[in-house]
């Protein structure tokens, strides 16, 4: 073993077809992952849902490349690299090599920046609103905007997140709700108040996601373009009754969103949907109910209690 | 050239000193990892729970109230009941040792920072018999579901939380101010800065984030406090306080509180990697100094854990940028790590399966931590179960195996007996399978839109939880080898020499286990950079008088 | 057994570089600690920049004049522990010890003054976070100012060992260190609660 000068790594021609090989298998397998990430994901129901999954599947793709370069040489170097049986030697001493470190500081860099650049042109093509600017609760003519095509809202919607129930009021129709109904292909603006602690405002087949904050009124819009039935879930953790803080979102076409509200009109108020209320009614009877708990806030009062227990797409 | 005792022929030292307050660091690095590993079992337990409960759809097996303390008590415990003290054990054993110093600079601080662990640790469990049981908001406690306090009770889970908390940190601080002198001030002579182990480096580097970050989380828990038993009103905004600033507060701290678990885990598959390929580490220089900008970047991520809370466009892909630029100099180490085992001898002892499973996931886990970092994919899988995949892969999957193949590998320094080879690698198999067969389903389920901290989901999410749950069992069992194995070989394991790895470091050159005072007064001249495999460079002056010396010594204890 | 073991070539005194470490940590020490300042200033800073209205009922800004002869007497003080440090640094232990007690005297009547100054306030630590943030701040530093003169009194003691502090002291270095710093601290401070009161 010459230990003077460690030898330079030998790149023969049968090591650069290998390289090359790899590479190639390892980039058609990244894109067929990409592909393959548009299934792990819901139903695409809004106009940020196929923005959020091309990027989505852009990075699954970039991240399979990565982690199987990585793996492929661990792989490799276990299988091909393994100490003979008895060999107590040392393997030849290579400390480092100036170049290498040069291109594998550039090739992550080089990635991450190219999805940075697609991350923030999704970013503000998705003009998911930054909130703080908008916590105030004056004219709302300001704060529009911030979806495709730049429609102005037909809809403006109060969503009231409490311990744990989700109330939804349309203002303009004098109608409210626990079930949220929307019209799909139209620009809708929510304003999100929370009347106790931090909630969180997500509707996965949407892919956007809001917290809402006490003593804030936040402005968010969305276009819905799929008809359906899917999940509003809490997102924040809100206390006891956190996972059972959900509630069913309608996308329905132009028509029957404007006969649901015409009828909706007609009906008395009545109690609304709170899962939380009727289990912390049974556990009351219980004979060791667990640790204390607030108490939630009484149902809603409104004109459509809805359901949330129907089969739903996402 | 004198004559001196060696090694020491003192008396066997009492096991008790274990017991008691004890000043020298490897009786305090092994006090915190022993202890560190009750409240693993104690966390894993509340685990076991948390996946029983979700193996159905159905919150049934505990009450809600139950499943959402547990959940919140199993964070807090696996980060500050366990996986900093098993750090702190790790440093302690390890710094001092890798540097020639004789022990930390300030040895009694050393043990009040290590005695106030089971003093927090017993406040901790201790709220679980309060009435009200304890903290239920999540390990990050935001407000205001943190401060509600039901029962009304001045002594509550919460408050006794934020206390615990307080007390951690005044512990990691004394420890951080400890291990910084003693890595600046301490070092052999001849050790320069480029000559220093690379644990010593992320130890450091670690250490610093320490420093910086843990006094902010104190400042904002002080103030959470206050809110919560004195009535004022800083984070509610009914009384013109902000729930975000918490927000703020909190993960200025426990951001980089996740760069303080890995970098010393970095650290370890450093050291590592070298002595099971026989090879130099690959860049050294650059991976010493990747640490400290994993630190500076580290420091200006935070916002990262709650764009979806109101925060500007402007700051969200700003801190977006800062958050992805740390895989740069992550993948400088991780590279570095592949160049070492490139055309080494690869033996796959069980420290080596372990280093090797880690980085396997951690590689993984980085990718999906990419994946969060890009804000329009973080808003919809925020807060979901996929937030919980990525950390776990990353701290079971890469901190804690990391952390087993350091125990495996520096076992019979500081024991000075072997673990048996057969259970270690039982232990690895069923950790690798069992994690990974616990934390990939999460992935999906996160994508498809389940949230965290649910004691009940919707049906479609049962079949990935079902996976999960058998995974985290399996997890379960795989703790059994590992506890039998160091068990057994501490009672009766083969005698170990002072270098069983053939491994190249100041610490193979003294006896197993060291003497009190490590090298005493003969510390050894460092005279060239670590990791000289294959150079057939000696690490010190006198290199060959001293291991003759040591196994001249080991021989004749053997013969007796 | 013995066994013949090679010495090093630099034999290390080694009590004598302990002494060192003492200010390594108690330096590395501050540096955390004004991190825990630099989160209530900025808390303090965002609280009231969001105000709506962030004075409470009834109160319209705070009184300065007396904090400010307040201020003045605590940065003074860091002049005087110079001083001491000085005379330490001649060999004259009584000049150390009369600009030490002076030092003393000044900290102690700033924690006068602020006492005086709480109890005059017609507003309270629940007053909103306004009153929240201000005691928190202003009580956080007197408690420092505290520590600083139970350390000095601490060092005022030690001094009459005899020979204690022939070969130059550490404590006394780290008390006027941590000292100095509770003076910064201070003029921050007071720029940000009492200069700072329009919004
Ligand atoms: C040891 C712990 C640890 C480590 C090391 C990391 C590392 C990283 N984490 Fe993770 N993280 C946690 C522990 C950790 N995390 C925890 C506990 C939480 C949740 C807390 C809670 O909510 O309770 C969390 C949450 C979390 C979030 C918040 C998600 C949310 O709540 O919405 C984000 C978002 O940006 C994130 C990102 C990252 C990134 C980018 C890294 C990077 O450092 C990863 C860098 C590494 C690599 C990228 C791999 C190696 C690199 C290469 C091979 C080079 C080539 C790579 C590319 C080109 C991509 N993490
Ligand atoms: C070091 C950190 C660490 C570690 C090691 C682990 C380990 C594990 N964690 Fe956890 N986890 C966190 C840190 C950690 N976790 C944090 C910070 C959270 C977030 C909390 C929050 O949201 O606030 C979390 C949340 C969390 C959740 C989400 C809960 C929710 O959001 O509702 C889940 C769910 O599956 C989970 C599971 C597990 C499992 C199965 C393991 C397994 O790896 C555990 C394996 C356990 C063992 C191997 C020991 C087994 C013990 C026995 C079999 C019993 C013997 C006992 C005695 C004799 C007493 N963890
Ligand atoms: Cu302590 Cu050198
Ligand atoms: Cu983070």
């Amino acid at each position: 073993m010459t230990s003077a000068s460690p030898q330079k790594p030998r790149f023969t021609l049968l090591s650069m077809l290998g390289l090359a090989l790899l590479v190639l298998v390892l980039v058609a397998l990244s894109w067929w992952m990409g592909q393959q990430a548009y299934h792990w994901l819901p139903v695409q129901a809004s106009t940020a849902a196929p923005l959020v999954d091309g990027l989505f599947s852009f990075e699954t793709a970039v991240g399979t490349f990565v982690f199987g370069g990585v793996v492929a040489v661990m792989i490799w170097v276990v299988l091909m690299h393994r100490a003979e049986k008895y060999d107590e030697t040392d393997a030849e001493p290579i400390e480092g090599n100036t170049k290498l470190e040069v291109i594998w500081t550039a090739i992550p860099f080089v990635l991450v920046m190219a999805i940075a650049v697609y991350a923030i042109r999704v970013n503000t093509s998705l003009g998911v609103l930054g909130p703080m600017e908008h916590i105030h609760q004056d004219n709302p003519a300001e704060e529009i905007g911030g979806y495709p095509g730049d429609r102005l809202p037909a809809e403006a919607i109060e969503v009231v997140a409490r311990q744990w129930s989700w109330e939804f009021r349309y203002p303009a129709a004098n109608v409210s709700s626990t079930e949220l109904h929307l019209a799909v292909d139209e620009p809708v603006t929510f304003r999100l108040v929370s009347e106790d602690v931090l909630h969180g405002f997500f509707v996965p087949a949407f892919r956007l996601k809001q917290d809402v904050v006490p003593g804030r009124a936040i402005n968010f819009n969305l276009t819905p373009t799929r008809e359906g039935r899917y999940r509003l879930r809490d997102s924040q953790f809100s206390g006891t009754w956190f996972a059972a803080n959900q509630a069913d979102v309608v996308v329905e076409s132009g028509d029957a969103h404007a006969a649901w509200l015409k009828q909706a009109e007609k009906l008395p108020l009545q109690s609304g949907i709170s899962d939380a209320v009727d289990e912390y009614a049974a556990r009351a009877k219980k004979a060791n109910p667990g640790w204390a708990t607030v108490p939630p806030a009484p149902p809603p009062q409104v004109n459509v209690p809805g359901s949330n227990n129907l089969p739903h797409d996402a | 050239m004198t004559l001196a005792t060696f090694p020491a022929s003192e008396p066997k030292p009492s096991w008790t000193r274990y017991f008691s307050f004890n000043t020298d660091a490897k009786v305090i690095g092994i006090q915190y990892i022993v202890l560190a590993f009750f409240f693993f079992l104690i966390g894993g337990l509340l685990a076991m729970i948390i996946r029983g409960e979700l193996i159905t759809p159905e919150a049934d097996l505990v009450d809600r109230t139950v499943y959402n303390g547990i959940y919140t008590m199993h964070g807090t415990i696996m980060l500050f009941l366990f996986i900093f003290p098993v750090l702190n054990g790790l440093n302690n054993l390890l710094i001092p040792t890798m540097i020639g110093a004789p022990d930390m600079a300030f040895p009694r601080l050393n043990a009040v920072a290590f005695w106030l662990v089971p003093i927090f640790g017993t406040l901790l469990i201790a709220s679980f018999f309060v009435p009200g049981g304890p903290a239920y908001s999540g390990w990050w406690s935001y407000p205001p579901v943190s401060v509600q306090n039901p029962l009304g009770h001045l002594v509550n889970g919460q408050g006794m939380w934020l206390t615990a908390v307080a007390l951690s940190g005044v512990s990691s601080i004394m420890g951080a101010v400890n291990f910084v002198t003693t890595i600046i001030r301490m070092r052999a002579p001849g050790m320069t800065w480029f000559r220093m182990p690379v644990f010593c480096w992320t130890a450091l580097a670690a250490q610093s984030l320490q420093l910086i970050g843990l006094p902010a989380l104190t400042g904002g828990a002080i103030m959470l406090l206050f809110d919560l038993v004195a009535g004022t009103t800083f984070y509610d905004p009914s009384g013109g306080g902000d729930p975000v600033l918490y927000q703020h507060f909190f993960w200025f701290y426990s951001h980089p509180a996740v760069y303080v678990i890995i970098l010393p885990v970095f650290g370890i598959f450093s050291e590592l990697f070298p002595v099971y390929a026989r090879k130099p580490l690959f860049g050294y220089v650059y991976v010493s100094l990747a640490s400290f900008i994993i630190v500076g970047l580290g420091l200006i991520v935070w916002v990262h854990h709650f764009f979806t809370s109101g925060v500007p466009q402007w700051m969200r892909n700003l801190f977006m940028v800062n958050t992805m630029l740390i895989s740069v100099p992550t993948g400088v180490k991780v590279f570095a790590w592949l160049g070492t085992l490139w055309r080494g001898k690869i033996r796959l002892t069980t420290p080596m399966l372990f280093c090797l499973g880690g980085l396997f996931n951690f590689v993984f886990a980085g990718i999906t931590g990419v994946m969060l970092a890009t804000v329009p994919v973080d808003i919809h899988v925020s807060n979901t179960y996929f937030v919980v995949g990525h950390f776990h892969y990353v701290i079971y999957g890469a901190a804690v195996m990391g952390i087993f193949a350091a125990i495996y590998h520096w076992f019979p320094k500081f024991i000075g007996r072997m673990p048996y080879e057969g259970l270690g690698k039982l232990h690895f198999l069923l950790t690798f399978i069992g994690a990974n067969l616990n934390f990939l389903p999460m992935h999906p389920l996160g994508l498809m839109g389940m949230p965290r901290r649910v004691s009940s989901y919707d049906p479609e999410f049962a079949f990935w939880n079902v996976l999960a749950s058998l995974g985290a069992f399996l997890l379960g069992v795989s703790i059994i080898p590992f506890l039998l194995n160091m068990i057994s070989s501490w009672i009766r394991g083969p005698k170990s020499t002072h270098n069983p790895w053939n491994a190249i470091g100041l610490e193979w050159l003294l006896p197993s286990p060291p003497a009190e005072d490590n090298f005493g007064e003969h510390v050894p001249v460092v005279i060239s950079k670590p990791y000289g495999y294959g150079l057939g460079k000696p690490l010190v002056e006198h290199q060959a008088e001293i291991e003759q010396a040591l196994t001249a010594a080991e021989l004749q204890e053997s013969s007796r | 057994m013995t066994t013949a073991y090679p010495t090093p070539t630099e034999p290390k005194e080694h009590t004598a570089e302990h002494e060192k470490h003492n200010l390594t940590g108690f330096i590395i020490f501050l540096c955390s600690e004004s991190v825990i300042f630099l989160a209530f200033f900025s808390g303090y800073a965002l609280l009231k920049t969001s105000a709506l209205d962030w004075l409470p009922a009834g109160v319209d800004g705070l009184e300065w004049q007396m904090p400010l002869i307040n201020s003045v007497v605590l940065v003074s003080s860091s002049g005087t522990i110079y001083l001491a440090e000085r005379a330490k640094a001649r060999g004259s232990i009584w000049g150390f010890r009369g600009f030490w007690l002076l030092t003393m005297a000044l900290g102690s009547y700033f924690l006068y003054g602020q006492a005086v100054e709480w109890s005059g306030l017609e507003f309270g630590f629940t007053s909103g976070t306004f009153g929240g943030t201000f005691y928190l701040l202003t009580g956080f530093h007197g408690l420092h100012v505290a520590t600083g003169v139970g350390l000095m009194t601490l060092m005022l003691i030690k001094s009459f060992i005899p020979g204690n502090y022939d070969g130059g002291e550490q404590g006394v270095e780290a008390t006027s260190l941590f000292w100095h710093f509770v003076d910064v601290i201070w003029i921050i401070l007071f720029l940000l609660i009492y200069v700072w009161q329009r919004s």
